[in-house]
């Protein structure tokens, strides 16, 4: 492993809550870690055991899954259904090889713009200190 | 159902020179049901296969189960991540890291967490898979690192992402030292049997279905299975019977523990339970699978047994599903391996 590796992480932020959110943090200044990537989509509910996979497949360190808060979500229980997916993502990907903490799923608010830099900071911690995945080899 | 015409394929191929942007090609199980019937003896599921690289430029398949299976295949392919796949193993049951004897478990651990809704306790196959195994005083090597064995990448046509499962797996089988490899999945099978010798000509090791296993085991008296009344129809997987060429075996193991009776399309001519790599199943799918269940149930069959983790899975999604067949095909679906597991005398 190279000294200059930064990790790739894709988080996927739900319009109504996570997004928002995002853009709190960025209105007040919130300083939070370049690696990340946002992925936008209507609702966590979106996103697919699939897409999160496909995240992994195409290159990613780690995944993130931002949503609104349980009895939130725009949609009634697209949160839910996120919260459900993740956790069977986390056992395919453990079984698969890969650490299961690389993949996260937070409740952040339209409100909470420091708990999305918070976020986004510790898990870039976490993910530099798992280092890359599969330590690099033959990534995409 | 949509009419689909190999021979307007191979027409157009010759004729035109390209490949059809034709759906059906990707619906294609490649049972090699047709392969069989062929008067030519033209392996038309062979054929398909090499359709498909090219056609995947212009059309692409539609994966099902928002492409997981596919995905998995992915991260399997990449040497540095290194799976973990000993936890399915039941505290009573006896693996030895120094045997000779692989047992290659394949993507069921994957598909029980994929498919926990249908609620089939697929971790059960493999675990029967052991016991029974345990049982012939055979105690398995089963690897931590073991891959997807490609058997879906190989029939897509992807050649690459296939060859780089089998080198790893064949890397991993020669360097614990492997004089036999059992499989309970017939895709496993036919993949390391007919398919790696491809990639790395001959292998230093015999591939057997545990099916093959236990009717040996019977034969020689070393485990007992135990008879009861119950009347019992088989589905042939394609994978088992018309690529591996296994029909006597889970015969013999069907009767040995009820009456089997067979369905009108057996051996030779079963159908494919409907889908193959994890793709096209849609509204053409459904009829197909119901027809095949219908004709299980009008055998007065109590149970149909397969002998394939994906058989298992597609049929019991159709029968999951509420369709106007259904009243007259809903019948138990039920493993060979847990079936027989569970009629162990012990």
């Amino acid at each position: 492993m190279t000294t200059d590796w930064r990790p790739n992480i894709v988080a996927f932020c739900c319009n109504w809550c996570a997004y928002a959110g995002a853009d709190l943090a960025g209105v007040n200044r919130k300083q939070y870690a370049p690696e990340v990537r946002i992925l936008r989509v209507m609702c966590s509910g979106r996103i697919s055991a699939g897409m999160m996979m496909r995240a992994f497949t195409a290159g990613a360190d780690g995944v993130m899954v931002l949503g609104c808060h349980p009895g939130d979500c725009h949609y009634k229980v697209g949160n839910i259904q996120a919260q459900e997916r993740v956790k069977q993502v986390r056992e395919i990907i453990e079984l698969a090889g890969i650490e299961p903490d690389r993949l996260l799923l937070q409740w952040v608010s339209a409100s909470e713009g420091d708990l999305f830099a918070h976020t986004i900071n510790e898990f870039t911690e976490l993910i530099k200190s798992l280092g890359p995945l599969g330590g690099g080899r033959d990534a995409p | 159902m949509r009419p689909f015409s190999p021979r307007q394929v191979v027409e157009h191929t010759l004729l035109d020179g390209t490949v059809p942007a034709d759906r059906g090609i990707w619906q294609c199980m490649n049972c090699g049901m047709c392969t069989e019937v062929c008067q030519n003896g033209v392996r038309f599921h062979e054929y398909i296969r090499t359709l498909r690289p090219e056609l995947a430029l212009k059309l692409q398949p539609q994966r099902n189960h928002g492409a997981v299976p596919c995905q998995i295949m992915s991260l399997n392919a990449r040497a540095g991540i290194v799976p973990n796949r000993q936890r399915w193993i039941l505290p009573g049951q006896r693996t030895d890291d120094d045997s000779e004897t692989l047992l290659f478990v394949g993507c069921t651990p994957y598909l029980d967490i994929l498919f926990r809704y249908l609620r089939l306790d697929l971790l059960g196959i493999p675990r029967s898979a052991l016991t029974l195994l345990n049982q012939m005083d055979i105690s398995p090597r089963v690897i931590r690192d073991e891959r997807c064995c490609g058997h879906d990448a190989y029939w897509e046509g992807d050649d690459e992402l296939f060859e780089k499962l089998v080198h790893l797996n064949v890397e991993a089988f020669d360097r614990v030292g492997t004089s036999t490899v059992v499989t309970f999945c017939p895709e496993c099978a036919s993949s390391i049997r007919d398919l790696y010798p491809r990639v790395v000509g001959p292998l230093g090791f015999e591939v057997r279905t545990l099916l093959e296993v236990l009717t040996d085991g019977i034969e020689e008296g070393k485990i007992e299975l135990r008879r009861d009344g119950e009347t019992l129809t088989y589905h042939d997987p394609c994978r088992l019977g018309r690529h591996l060429g296994v029909y006597e075996p889970p015969r013999k193991i069907v009767s040995s523990l009820g009456s089997l009776t067979e369905m009108p399309r057996s051996r030779q001519l079963g159908p494919c339970c409907g889908v193959s790599g994890w793709m096209e199943c849609g509204a053409e799918t459904r009829p197909w699978q119901m027809e095949r269940l219908a004709e299980a149930a009008e055998t007065g069959a109590s149970r149909m047994v397969t002998a394939c983790p994906k058989c298992l899975i597609h049929l019991s999604c159709a029968m999951s599903e509420n369709l106007p067949l259904l009243p007259r095909a809903k019948l138990p679906l039920v493993d060979i391996h847990v079936l027989a597991e569970s009629r162990l005398a012990r």
